[in-house]
């Protein structure tokens, strides 16, 4: 058992660092936060850079390198900042699933362009603020002689606002789901982000679709496949938010060990108080272990047969460490790490929105009982 | 011993909970998005008689108990903690001091407006180098002929853009560490007093909080609190010692706001075909809940007990705002989780909820400083 990352991955994760560092500038971010704006222009830079789609195959433009790998690039830019790192970690969202259900003229169209920063992909599945009830869904397509007729109300959509393309589930007489690739259309598509707490610079909403024309040759997969497709997109979505969870936790500890070393009260620098000291060593703990469970499901989801039970024992636990160590990182800078300028307060906001992403322990409990008892457990 | 409110209480707690219903749930969306203090509600509370609680007929206050305090408090913290925590500022930590050390000319003079909302009250102890070491503050108030030399800056101060007096913390003895401290009543037109800026938070946007600087500015030595020089760290303990009675307050309001709309959102959302309120695990974490609340309640109403019979030590008020500020995050985030993607929509109130929440567990002693003194307080 090889318990280490290679030489290549660790040169990825330092490049990926290295650009962080170098581009993420923290007044900028503030700003973007503040005012829910993509970054754009770090978009672009880390595209030229290769840094979005290292996994996909070298004949489609990526790098042909895995999963593994691009929880690095994620881990290391949320790390510098979780709100850039992790509007970055989502423009292709839904690519995996190109990637593993598409055919060859459909990798060929689709993936290219999001590799060099032409376009952004997205998944609209849900129809509720849970993305995994399918007995809420509702929008339908028929099916015409060249092209599908889609109509429906997807919801908590992510990156709605700049994706141009989607990848939607939807119902239709014939066979009961129909994953397609649908592009943007300005005229049929109703677009209404919301406002959110956390993960601001990425948007969230509504995608209505009046009638959307989809060509047949969109329909993503084949026949029989889309249950398991609609399995495999929560997987690998799971596994963006755990690298981008596990990236915030190292960035708020830096930040938190930062401070503590530098603040004095009593006479003393924080980092000499005993209670401090076992605060910084229990966050640490949060993150090791939130580490090699997170890479552990990255390698997992690599396999032909995967155990779920992994990914959910990463989802559940990943959180709550998450949750804890971003609150004590806040605490630790005090009345500062209330205020909005000392950096420390949106990390405090995007973990509780990654959280939402990564599911209620109750329903992962759910799901992981499951698999322990059997359906019908 | 009587576990019940007496019928005055509870015709109170009637009369504040339609009030705050009335004139602050409906304004609460605008000034949240504003990130400003409704400053009218001022005057509208002094017409009810809501401020300054304790604050006796003497001065024009309605001279209740702590635990109709703690009502009150409860109450407008269950609608908004962000305007929860100017009006309890301004009826506590501000005016506090002047009610309970303050010379009958300094009682005369700013209880009355005060009280009736005319004029508006800040604290100002926090300092940028000076948080949960208080001893360490660096403003300075220098004797100077007729009164004091104030110089220094404060920060986080609630209240600070919009107050029309601030009672400041200060060393008359900056040798005699921890002790050398007194407290003041800086108007806001005095010369050299200023207000550097407004801050941004996670939570409470309402709440105004503000830097504020003091720059050679004269103090007449009228408006010390107390005749001692020396004599404002007593002053401190007992002002903090209400104050963290009142957070455990302010945490029940905002617990009682995220059960409430957790209860509501359970009921009414269907997951996997199922409404939530049938799962077993959904009905657990609402039974903890309701529980927790229980207990945070009847926690806070012992030390007001204690303190309104001048029982309460600061072990006392440690414990309920420790315990009350941390089991509210626990309400809080397991409110905020079970929502899913439909609770940090902005206009959901449960995330204003869960950020507003967060704040508790600083100010006023942050709960590593409420542990500290319990500890101190148990001899060890």
């Amino acid at each position: 058992m090889e318990f280490e990352l290679t030489e290549e991955q660790k040169d990825i994760q330092k490049a990926a660092e290295e650009f962080a560092r170098g581009e993420f500038d923290p007044d900028l971010a503030f700003e973007l936060d503040q005012k829910g704006i993509f970054p754009e222009r770090m978009w672009r830079k880390a595209t030229q850079l290769g840094f979005i789609g290292i996994h996909y195959p070298e004949d489609v433009g990526g790098q042909g390198l895995g999963l593994l790998e691009n929880t690095l690039i994620i881990e290391a830019f949320c790390r510098v900042d979780s709100g850039i790192g992790s509007a970055l970690s989502l423009v292709d969202l839904g690519s995996d699933l190109i990637l593993k259900f598409g055919s060859k003229k459909q990798k060929e169209k689709f993936l290219p362009p999001i590799i060099k920063g032409e376009k952004q992909l997205t998944v609209a599945f849900g129809e509720a603020e849970d993305d995994q009830d399918l007995s809420v869904l509702s929008t339908m397509a028929v099916r015409r002689e060249k092209d599908y007729l889609v109509r429906g109300l997807k919801r908590y959509v992510l990156n709605v606002s700049l994706a141009d393309l989607f990848i939607i589930l939807c119902k239709e007489p014939e066979e009961q789901w129909l994953p397609l690739i649908v592009e943007r259309d300005g005229e049929k598509m109703g677009i209404c982000p919301i406002e959110k707490m956390g993960l601001r610079m990425i948007s969230s909403g509504d995608l209505h679709l009046r009638d959307v024309q989809v060509p047949h040759e969109n329909r993503l997969g084949e026949k029989g496949q889309e249950m398991e497709l609609f399995q495999y997109y929560h997987r690998v979505k799971s596994l963006r938010f755990l690298a981008q969870a596990l990236g915030l936790m190292e960035g708020a500890f830096e930040r938190a060990l930062k401070y503590s070393n530098q603040r004095e009260q009593f006479g003393r620098r924080l980092s000499q108080f005993q209670m401090i000291k076992h605060k910084l060593a229990e966050m640490q703990v949060g993150i090791e272990v939130s580490r090699s469970l997170t890479y552990r499901a990255a390698v997992e989801l690599e396999k032909r047969e995967m155990d779920p039970k992994v990914l959910f024992i990463a989802q559940i636990e990943v959180g709550r460490k998450m949750a804890w160590v971003v609150d004590e990182a806040l605490q630790i800078f005090g009345g500062y790490g209330y205020m909005a300028e000392e950096g420390i307060e949106h990390f405090y906001r995007d973990a509780w929105t990654i959280r939402s992403q990564l599911g209620t322990e109750e329903e992962l409990r759910d799901l992981l009982s499951e698999r322990i008892l059997g359906k019908r457990g | 011993m009587c576990y019940e409110l007496n019928d005055q209480q509870k015709a109170f707690r009637e009369r504040v909970r339609q009030i705050y219903e009335k004139v602050v749930r409906p304004i609460i969306d605008e000034f949240e998005a504003k990130e400003s203090f409704p400053t009218f509600l001022f005057r509208r509370f002094g017409e009810e008689h809501l401020l300054c609680l304790r604050c006796p007929k003497e001065y024009g206050g309605p001279g209740l108990d702590k635990i109709s305090e703690c009502i009150s408090m409860e109450e407008l913290n269950r609608i908004c903690a962000g305007i929860g925590a100017g009006v309890m500022v301004h009826g506590g930590l501000a005016t506090d001091p002047i009610l309970r050390f303050g010379s009958e000319a300094l009682k005369q003079t700013y209880l009355p407006p005060a009280v009736r909302g005319e004029k508006i009250g800040a604290f100002a102890l926090t300092e940028p180098d000076a948080g949960s070491d208080a001893s360490s503050l660096r403003t300075l108030a220098l004797r100077v002929d007729g009164g004091y030399q104030l110089n220094g800056s404060k920060t986080f101060i609630t209240n600070g853009t919009i107050c029309d007096f601030v009672t400041v913390a200060a060393y008359t003895h900056p040798e005699k560490r921890g002790t050398g401290i007194n407290l003041f009543v800086v108007n806001r037109e005095d010369q050299g007093f200023s207000v550097i800026k407004k801050l941004k938070k996670l939570g409470n946007h309402t709440a105004d909080t503000a830097e504020l600087a003091f720059d050679d500015c004269f103090v007449p030595k009228e408006r010390m609190i107390g005749e001692q020089e020396c004599g404002g760290l007593g002053q401190l303990e007992e002002t903090l010692k209400s104050g963290r009675i009142t957070y455990g307050a302010r945490s029940t309001g905002v617990a009682q706001a995220a059960f409430e709309a957790t209860l509501s959102y359970v009921k009414q959302v269907k997951r996997q075909g199922e409404l939530l309120r049938s799962a077993q695990a959904i009905r657990f974490v609402l039974a903890e809940m309701a529980m927790f609340i229980e207990v945070m309640r009847y926690t806070t109403y012992r030390g007001a007990w204690l303190f309104d019979r001048g029982l309460a030590t600061m072990k006392d008020a440690s414990v309920v705002k420790l315990f009350c500020t941390e089991t509210l995050q626990k309400i809080v985030m397991k409110a905020i989780e079970i929502q899913k993607e439909a609770g940090l929509r902005i206009d959901n109130p449960i995330q204003r909820y869960f950020r507003d929440a967060r704040l508790f567990k600083i100010p006023e002693g942050t709960s590593e400083i409420q542990h500290l003194v319990i500890a101190r307080e148990l001899g060890i």
